[in-house]
């Protein structure tokens, strides 16, 4: 029984970084149909950003919760700015061409990003210093460290304010009009461009958030980190229903869970089988995944 | 020989080409017609960016001996692989300071492998198409495979510096050589240190599913039943991904009193974090694959006292203080694990050559062989019928204030675990 409980935190907190991803995917096909995968990669240079500046602050003896802090605004406010940057240069001039055009872009700028990154970190693994408190608690024979708690608060914290914010503002409303249809909300009078630059700028927020998370937890990142993250928080966002939100956050910790008992109870050299076989039945049974209803509207 | 020239720029020779641009239609000289020409130009030109100088297809003409370096250099392990040509170039370079072989100079030509089969196979395609002598390298062995059986059909000897699967030298091609010990030779060791040392009776043992692991994995597993362990656990993770709370939350309810990790560092050092985190109490070993600095970095404190075991590393061995300092005055960094294997497997190759009088490939095949001892920075040692390296030596480490240290050793004589003196 402890060992279960075990798996549910072991995969709550994957799913946690995951979701925060799949966030990403799901806004922005929901607005521009465009499956980004260069959005993994968005993460990865979250977590470099990161990684320069903890490993800059921390030589420069600065106090460790100002140094985490300083990594996450800053790695958000970064990554932020390479969302918007990606979505001007490779996205916007496309917007109107062919999907298949938009999608090859997006695969170049997935290399691009990866390869710069080798290019100005090393192919190797880079570490992130141990900074975080190590202590660790344990609830019904399951361990958890604090600081897996607070890192899964803040996640649920950011969709929560992400959920509030695309269904209580006025920008928000907009963003959702644009899903539905970009002409009609043309029409309406709304700014499609800049409602598109800011949705690039939130996914890729929580995406940098994710990435500096993820490396602090995890310590260890490397330049092709976000391939294999940006697929499986793929899977979670069409799990969700692609193109809805909430969808994309159950589905986030969902995958994380069935990551973790695959994990535990089958064999990890099975789990992205597992994961991706998950994928081809939603895809095959249920295109419109767990809770979405938008995707048949479109087709 | 056909020259390729682009304006007046000389670019290739075409050598290899030649037969291709003969069926493709009239040919004289410089005085090809257009179409071919462009052919040619393009080949060539893939050609120089796939790595090759000027001067392709020389390998032993022109004043110089090419020895080809499959390593990785970009992927997971580009940092070993890196670590590795350091080595045969500072081989290299010694060698031409003493005059070269026979009055020719040595020269390295790395192609990356990128640890994978595939571009193992194009890689060794290119080293092959350039001329090379003998090759000396590789790192996984899941990439040294298909590039030694390439190299057989080739006839080309190789020199294998780190790639440590048994089947390598157990195909009986002749060209099969490694500076190296075996898996098989390092499971029984392990297993002998768990159960003599340690006295632990109950082993959880993980892979990552490559040809390297699984074979050591699978040799210390049989030597541990021999030696009347129980093998509480034994399974293969999924190799690349952050989080191995949940494979070692399995790992615990076996109980097993060590875990011995059969693949490599990136894996184990984010197995090393998590195992604290989760409050978990086993031992933790790994094979000789985890020898790298960035397992520490990763895992930070809750590195201390987990044991690797590995070839003695050069900074262990008296022998290899010339190589250590060397290597650090060019490269800033220390050396490696494998990088004195391959400085080692470039020496002995040199010495076949002179000892061939020939850079035929066959010639030095047997000259390899006939050397009774090669005194390298790694010990001496020869090779035997298979071309597997005579003697070996394993010790194992232990991470201590942040970086590994010398720990115990097995004595041959008493098969007792002592300190590394």
């Amino acid at each position: 029984m402890s060992a279960f409980l075990q798996y549910v935190v072991n995969g709550l907190t994957s799913g946690a970084f995951l979701a925060l991803v799949a966030l990403g995917y799901t806004m922005i096909y929901g607005i521009i149909r465009l499956i980004n995968f260069a959005h993994g990669d968005v993460v990865m240079v979250g977590s470099f950003a990161g990684y320069t500046i903890v490993t800059t602050l921390v030589a420069q003896h600065w106090p460790v919760a100002v140094v985490v802090l300083v990594a996450l605004v800053a790695g958000m406010a970064i990554t932020g700015g390479l969302g918007m940057l990606i979505e001007r240069v490779a996205y916007q001039p496309l917007l109107n061409s062919s999907r298949l055009a938009i999608l090859i872009s997006a695969l170049g700028v997935s290399l691009a990003l990866e390869e710069g990154v080798r290019i100005i970190f090393g192919a190797g693994f880079s570490s992130y210093p141990n900074i975080l408190p190590a202590a660790n608690f344990s609830l019904g024979g399951a361990h958890a460290s604090y600081v897996q708690l607070v890192m899964f608060g803040l996640c649920l914290l950011l969709m929560l304010g992400l959920y509030l914010y695309v269904h209580r503002t006025a920008t928000g409303t907009a963003m959702r009009a644009l899903a539905m249809d970009r002409d009609a909300a043309r029409l309406m009078g709304i700014n499609v461009e800049r409602t598109i630059l800011l949705t690039f700028l939130l996914g890729s927020v929580l995406a940098g958030a994710s990435g500096v998370m993820q490396g602090l937890y995890y310590s260890q990142i490397n330049f092709i980190m976000g391939f294999l993250l940006g697929l499986r928080a793929f899977t979670a966002a069409v799990l969700g229903g692609i193109g809805n939100i909430p969808g994309a956050m159950v589905a986030g910790l969902l995958i994380g869970l069935i990551g973790s008992f695959s994990d535990g109870y089958v064999s990890s050299q099975w789990t992205d089988a597992i994961i991706f076989a998950v994928l081809i039945g939603v895809l095959v049974f249920k295109p419109t995944g767990l809770f979405g209803e938008r995707v048949a509207e479109r087709a | 020989m056909i020259k390729v020239y682009i304006g007046d720029r000389y670019v290739y020779d075409v050598r290899n080409y030649a037969a291709l641009a003969r069926g493709a239609g009239t040919m004289n000289g410089l005085g090809l017609r257009a179409p071919v020409t462009a052919v040619l130009a393009a080949l060539a030109l893939t050609a120089a960016a796939c790595g090759s100088s000027g001067s392709g297809g020389s390998g032993s003409s022109g004043g110089t001996i090419s020895i080809g370096v499959p390593v990785p250099l970009s992927g997971d392990y580009a940092s070993a692989g890196t670590d590795i040509l350091h080595g045969a170039q500072l081989a290299a370079k010694k060698i031409n300071a003493a005059g070269g072989v026979d009055g020719k100079k040595i020269k390295i030509v790395s192609q990356d492998d990128a640890c994978q089969a595939q571009t193992a196979a194009q890689a060794t395609a290119k080293l092959i198409s350039q001329g090379i002598a003998i090759a000396a390298g590789g790192y996984c062995s899941t990439a040294a495979l298909p590039e030694l059986s390439a190299f057989h059909r080739a006839g080309i000897p190789f020199v294998m510096d780190a790639s440590t699967n048994p089947q390598l030298t157990q195909q009986g091609f002749p060209e099969a050589f490694r500076t190296i010990g075996r898996d098989d030779e390092q499971g029984p060791i392990v297993a002998s240190f768990i159960t003599k040392f340690l006295k632990d009776k109950r082993v959880a043992v993980g892979n990552d599913n490559s040809t390297y692991s699984k074979g050591l994995a699978q040799s210390t597993v049989s030597a541990l039943k021999a030696d009347g362990a129980q093998v509480v656990f034994n399974n293969a993770l999924t190799p690349g991904q952050s989080d191995y709370t949940s494979f070692l939350t399995k790992i615990a309810q076996s109980k097993p009193q060590v875990f011995y990790y059969s693949g490599y560092y990136p894996e184990f050092g984010l197995m090393l974090k998590q195992a604290k985190q989760l409050g978990l109490h086993f031992t933790m070993m790994g094979g000789d694959a985890n020898n790298d600095p960035t397992l520490i970095k990763t895992a930070g404190s809750a590195a201390t006292g987990a044991l690797v075991d590995t070839a003695p590393l050069a900074q262990f061995l008296t022998s290899a203080k010339g190589f250590v300092s060397a290597y650090q005055a060019a490269y800033h960094t220390g050396p490696g694990p494998y990088s004195s294997y391959e400085y080692d497997a470039v020496g002995v190759a040199a010495q076949a050559i002179k000892a061939a009088g020939s850079t035929s490939p066959s010639k030095i095949i047997s000259a390899l062989h006939g050397i009774s001892s090669y005194s390298g920075i790694t010990g001496s040692f020869h090779f035997d019928s298979h071309g597997d390296r005579k003697p070996v030596n394993y010790i194992v480490t232990i991470v201590r204030g942040g970086s590994f240290a010398a720990y115990k050793k097995l004595d041959p004589s008493t098969g007792q675990w002592v300190n590394v003196s």
